[in-house]
């Protein structure tokens, strides 16, 4: 059961993470309208992973290998793609937050509700599929044991109430600092599921080097274990990382986080803060 | 809005049409049974026709296994299953040419594997 949890968790983990931060910062900057377009997202990926898990598993015909390889890497880089102009979304915003100055909203940048039902779809689709033909796995076999259903389902609630918690952490932060932070975390986040996406494309032999192995400590950090599922689950770390996968991560991080941290973190205009300062100490 | 929506949907649609094959046996298929356990990989079949071959993996072991079918070579991956959970079982179609491949079963999902021959004629 504590296998099938751990599936469950990781399969759920990044998805919700996404999720709760595209929540927070809506909600930070008052676009609570717009809520209604991350849940229909949210809704409609889920329910075609299901129905598309149910037909594959139960109907007549299955994916083949090639196919859901190719799905998977091409979801993920549409995935990265679309984390990557979020977290430009929240550089601008941090940038134009003047210090601390909270009410600056007219300033965050204005985003589309396709943005925002495209991501939400996305996040929670990329791993739809998988998670959905896991999910139909462990229900065939429920009729000999219920436990790894059990353990699935305890699973992906974990995951959720660990979205939930960074969505209420993100919404007590400093603003300025919310977006700074969760920025750099997304940049990560997105990293990882570019690596993902190329060995999922290597595997459908799209692209090449699926053996020119850069590392491989699987011995060492088994997936199955807590600490491979927590680093699989939040950052897509494989541990058995091919050469093609880490240029890919390192390419990606090193620009985007150059070009966030610039934006940012740019130290605010100068020095009102000056006086803000004074009258701190005098109080 | 559209593009967004619209140009993943197309090319996941052509995808799942291009990458669909037969699961069932009815539609000419042959299918092996895999069960994996912590130190044993037992298939019901090491030979099968070439086409179709549905490979079931059941889990009876005690930790996560995978399932993967090579090339010849050993290292080519012609099909697999990830994400075994104990206790389940999942199943997987690959179309086979005339040949011989390696089957394998990775509980713990590290190593080589356990592995054993397995031709399709």
């Amino acid at each position: 059961m504590l296998a099938n949890y751990l599936i469950g968790l990781r399969e759920g983990l990044e998805a919700a993470l996404v999720v709760g931060i595209l929540v927070a910062y809506l909600v930070r900057t008052e676009r609570r309208h717009m809520l209604r377009y991350v849940w229909f997202g949210v809704g409609i990926a889920a329910g075609v992973s299901l129905a598309l898990g149910a037909a594959l598993t139960l109907g007549p015909r299955g994916l083949s290998f090639q196919a859901q390889e190719a799905i998977g890497g091409f979801l993920s880089i549409g995935a990265v793609a679309l984390i990557t102009w979020m977290i430009f979304w929240m550089a601008k915003t941090a940038g134009h937050l003047k210090g601390n100055l909270e009410g600056a909203m007219e300033n965050a940048l204005n985003v589309g509700s396709g943005a925002v039902l495209a991501m939400a779809l996305i996040a929670v689709g990329r791993e739809g599929l998988e998670t959905a033909l896991f999910l139909w796995a462990g229900i065939t076999a429920s009729g000999s044991s219920t436990a790894p259903i059990t353990g699935a389902v305890l699973g992906l609630a974990t995951a959720l109430a660990l979205g939930l918690l960074i969505y209420r952490g993100a919404i007590k932060l400093n603003l300025r600092t919310f977006f700074q932070w969760t920025g750099v975390f997304l940049i990560i986040i997105a990293g990882g599921v570019l690596a993902y996406g190329i060995h999922d494309l290597q595997e459908a032999g799209i692209l090449p080097g699926e053996h020119t192995v850069l590392f491989d400590v699987s011995a060492q950090i088994p997936g199955s274990s807590v600490p491979g599922t927590i680093l699989k689950g939040v950052f897509n770390f494989s541990p058995e990382t091919t050469v093609f996968q880490a240029v890919a991560w390192i390419g990606y991080v090193v620009p985007v986080m150059w070009m966030f941290v610039r934006t940012a973190f740019r130290t605010s205009a100068p020095k009102p803060a000056s006086t803000d300062e004074r009258a701190l100490a005098h109080a | 809005m559209k593009a967004y929506l619209v140009l993943p949907s197309l090319a996941l649609t052509a995808l799942a049409l291009t990458g669909c094959v037969a699961t069932s046996e009815s539609d000419a298929g042959t299918s092996v049974a895999v069960s994996s356990t912590d130190d044993a990989c037992t298939l019901t079949a090491s030979t099968a026709p070439a086409g179709a071959v549905t490979f079931r993996v059941a889990n009876d072991g005690t930790d996560v296994t995978e399932f993967y079918l090579y090339a010849e070579d050993g290292t080519t991956v012609v099909g697999e299953l990830e994400d075994v959970g104990p206790g389940i079982a999942r199943s997987f179609t690959v179309t086979l040419d005339a040949g011989t491949y390696v089957a394998a079963c990775k509980p713990g999902m590290t190593g080589d594997g356990i592995r054993s021959p397995f031709t399709a004629n």
